[in-house]
């Protein structure tokens, strides 16, 4: 193998049982520290599903968000996924570097930038996560956070097909979702951040179920049970929804739930936490939130920055004019994702296809990935 | 409308697929893909799986043979490697056990009826493998091998865009969703061009025109066709292209000869591929050596 396996990491844990081994390592090439995801290869169930759709969607995600898929290594009993290394992940840096938990304020800015902007990042490119949360985001040395672990996630497009409910780890899972909901999109995850910038600011999880209907009626303490109509509309909009009854309760004032809070950032957990998900806003309208594109010192009681927490990396921290040159930034990348030679976008007459052919010098088109290194096989061998 | 990109065959893959290379006629190709098509179908109809499924299999199917040759992978196998993938990517997947047990049923069905003919009077029966028997356990590795070569080969690109929703919203456009009979019509081409490599050399807005161009055709409906107010422009479908999907789908329907069936239904795997191919060179060989010798 390319690449020299050192420690132990952890377990990665999905809805479909531990399923990965994750090593720390390093490649012979370049001496570049990677994270190399062991997947045993089941004699019973073959190449796990999860393994499936975090390759096929996550080695077209290319942002400075999102862990990168560098290479994958196939052998007769196991798949190795090499990604991007990043030191820890939200959870644990919330564990030490906050302060029970909580961090500063300026820290849970960034976070929250980076976050939003990969999950718009993620849903641009037709790709639902469907399962974040602070143990799937990783922080690096340099303070980026990036998403990682699409095990769950999922391509959607022109609606076809329901999904499968049984989707996010319980705390994190959308009203909707928890209702039965089969035909979600991107609010999804839309929901998920919000939760997870609640604890971000608190340093603890916001709504903490033990079950399906538990889960509910912590949201329905928080943020109100929806009024008639409004439940009207969302089993309208999503029929396969079962009819419930559930005890009314009022909306609380978040700024009780987070005391900490800037009033900035208590109207943008208001829009990202809407119980019906065509109201929730887009991860890409989040992004130009006055939450992100005011001025700081907004902090109500002066919150001291806790010793050891780094501060917010400068490269896409927010200014007042915003983040309009990292979004041209973005569409280049989109641009580039579309000239991606294997894609193309519409191939219709032959002379495109024969520029296309060109690019594409001598590499089937189905055959090759674009990872740097070889794929681990000759397609022209046995 | 939101654009998905879809991998689509290259121009030299289209030109000499792998299994020409190895000397399988181009016709002889087009009927074992379909057949192979087939059967994803019919394994798909007997395990009540959801037509998603099934189709994303069929689509999967037809883009391997644009990387691998059938002297190297049997359809059949490969059909029912591309039905257990496509049903783990569409969420409802297959057990292993029922969808071997369905394949078994089909081979063996298709094979009594061609080895006694369709006129013969003996009753097919059903011989179902033993439960612990090494043909199950042979069968349950070949899946897992058709499925990680289709992975691999495919190089993990596995994302597929069906046709259905389009269909309908052309068919709004058009004005001809009040016509029950139309609206099956055209979603029935769209079915059977699953058994066509169509779906891994054009984009699906052609595919959707060339159905509903069939489906007009064959209805006597009258739709603007004359250049320069071709109703399919609208679509951003050339004409060629249609025309060759059209031809395509219609190759299905063509009558086989009882001869051509059975070469067919009996190459289903890869040992009576390579049966075939050795014969057939060697005729051509046998002939000119012979004449040699002579």
């Amino acid at each position: 193998m390319n690449y020299i396996q050192l420690e132990k990491l952890g377990k990665s844990d999905s809805s479909e049982g531990t399923y990965a081994t994750v090593y720390k390592g390093r490649s012979r090439t370049t001496n570049e520290i990677v994270a190399l995801k062991e997947i045993h290869l089941d004699a019973e169930e073959g190449t796990p599903s999860t393994a499936i759709r975090e390759i096929s969607l996550m080695k077209e995600l290319k942002h400075v968000n999102i862990v990168r898929l560098y290479d994958v290594i196939h052998t007769e009993t196991k798949l190795v996924l090499i990604f991007e290394y990043c030191e820890q992940d939200l959870k644990k840096y919330m564990d030490q570097h906050g302060e029970r938990g909580a961090l500063d304020p300026n820290t849970v800015r960034s976070f929250m930038y980076q976050l939003l902007k990969g999950t718009a990042f993620c849903h641009e490119n037709q790709v639902l996560h469907r399962d974040l949360k602070p143990q799937n985001l990783l922080i690096n040395r340099k303070g980026e956070l990036k998403l990682g672990d699409f095990g769950l996630a999922r391509a959607f497009g022109v609606p076809v097909n329901t999904f499968s409910n049984e989707v996010v780890t319980l705390w994190y899972r959308a009203p909707d979702v928890l209702l039965g909901s089969r035909t979600y999109s991107t609010s999804i995850d839309v929901w998920s951040c919000g939760c997870i910038f609640a604890e971000m600011i608190s340093g603890v999880p916001l709504f903490r179920g033990r079950d399906n209907q538990d889960q509910l009626l912590h949201i329905m303490r928080v943020i109100g049970t929806p009024t008639d109509a409004q439940f009207q509309k969302i089993f309208k909009d999503s029929p396969e929804i079962q009819v419930k009854q559930f005890p009314r309760y009022p909306k609380m004032d978040f700024r009780q739930v987070l005391p900490k809070a800037s009033p900035h950032a208590i109207d943008l957990l208001e829009r990202l936490l809407k119980f019906d998900p065509a109201e929730r806003v887009s991860a890409a309208e989040a992004l130009s939130h006055p939450y992100f594109t005011t001025a700081v010192t907004q902090t109500p009681f002066g919150i001291n920055t806790a010793p050891g927490s780094m501060p917010p990396p400068a490269f896409n921290f927010p200014h007042p004019h915003g983040h309009q040159p990292s979004q041209q930034q973005q569409q280049q990348q989109q641009q580039q994702y579309s000239r991606h030679p294997n894609f193309i976008a519409n191939p219709a007459s032959v002379q495109q296809q024969m520029q296309a052919q060109q690019a594409q010098a001598n590499m089937g088109a189905f055959g090759t990935m674009q990872f740097h290194a070889p794929y681990g096989h000759n397609p022209n061998a046995r | 409308m939101s654009t998905t990109f879809y991998p689509l065959a290259s121009l030299s893959q289209i030109e000499s697929t792998p299994s020409r290379e190895d000397g399988i006629p181009a016709d002889l190709e087009e009927d074992l893909r379909a057949y192979g098509c087939k059967l994803i179908q019919e394994a798909g109809i007997l395990l009540k799986q959801k037509q998603v499924a099934v189709a994303t299999a069929q689509i999967l199917f037809q883009r391997f043979w644009y990387v691998t040759s059938m002297k190297q992978f049997g359809i059949g196998d490969m059909g029912m490697g591309a039905l257990f993938l496509a049903s783990k990517l569409e969420e409802c997947p297959l057990r292993m056990r029922d969808l071997i047990n369905v394949y078994d049923l089909l081979l063996q069905h298709s094979e009594h009826e061609h080895t006694m003919g369709p006129k013969s009077n003996t009753e097919f029966k059903y011989a179902p493998m033993s439960y612990f028997g090494s043909t199950f356990y042979e069968l349950k590795d070949t899946l897992v091998v058709a499925e990680m070569q289709l992975l691999k080969r495919l190089g993990f690109n596995v994302l597929v865009v069906l046709p259905y929703g389009t269909l309908i919203n052309y068919l709004r456009v058009l004005g001809l969703t009040s016509r029950e009979d139309v609206t099956a019509r055209a979603w029935g081409y769209l079915n059977d061009a699953m058994q066509t490599p169509v779906y891994a050399l054009y984009q699906v807005p052609t595919i959707v025109c060339a159905s509903i161009y069939l489906t007009t055709r064959h209805m006597r409906l009258s739709l603007p066709s004359e250049p320069p107010y071709c109703w399919w422009e609208l679509f951003d479908a050339e004409w060629e292209d249609l025309w060759s999907v059209c031809g395509y789908i219609m190759r299905l329907y063509r009558d086989r000869s009882d001869e051509e069936r059975s070469i067919v239904v009996k190459m289903v795997n890869k040992k009576e591929v390579r049966k075939w191919l050795e014969d057939h060179s060697q005729g051509n060989e046998g002939s000119s050596n012979g004449t040699a010798a002579e």
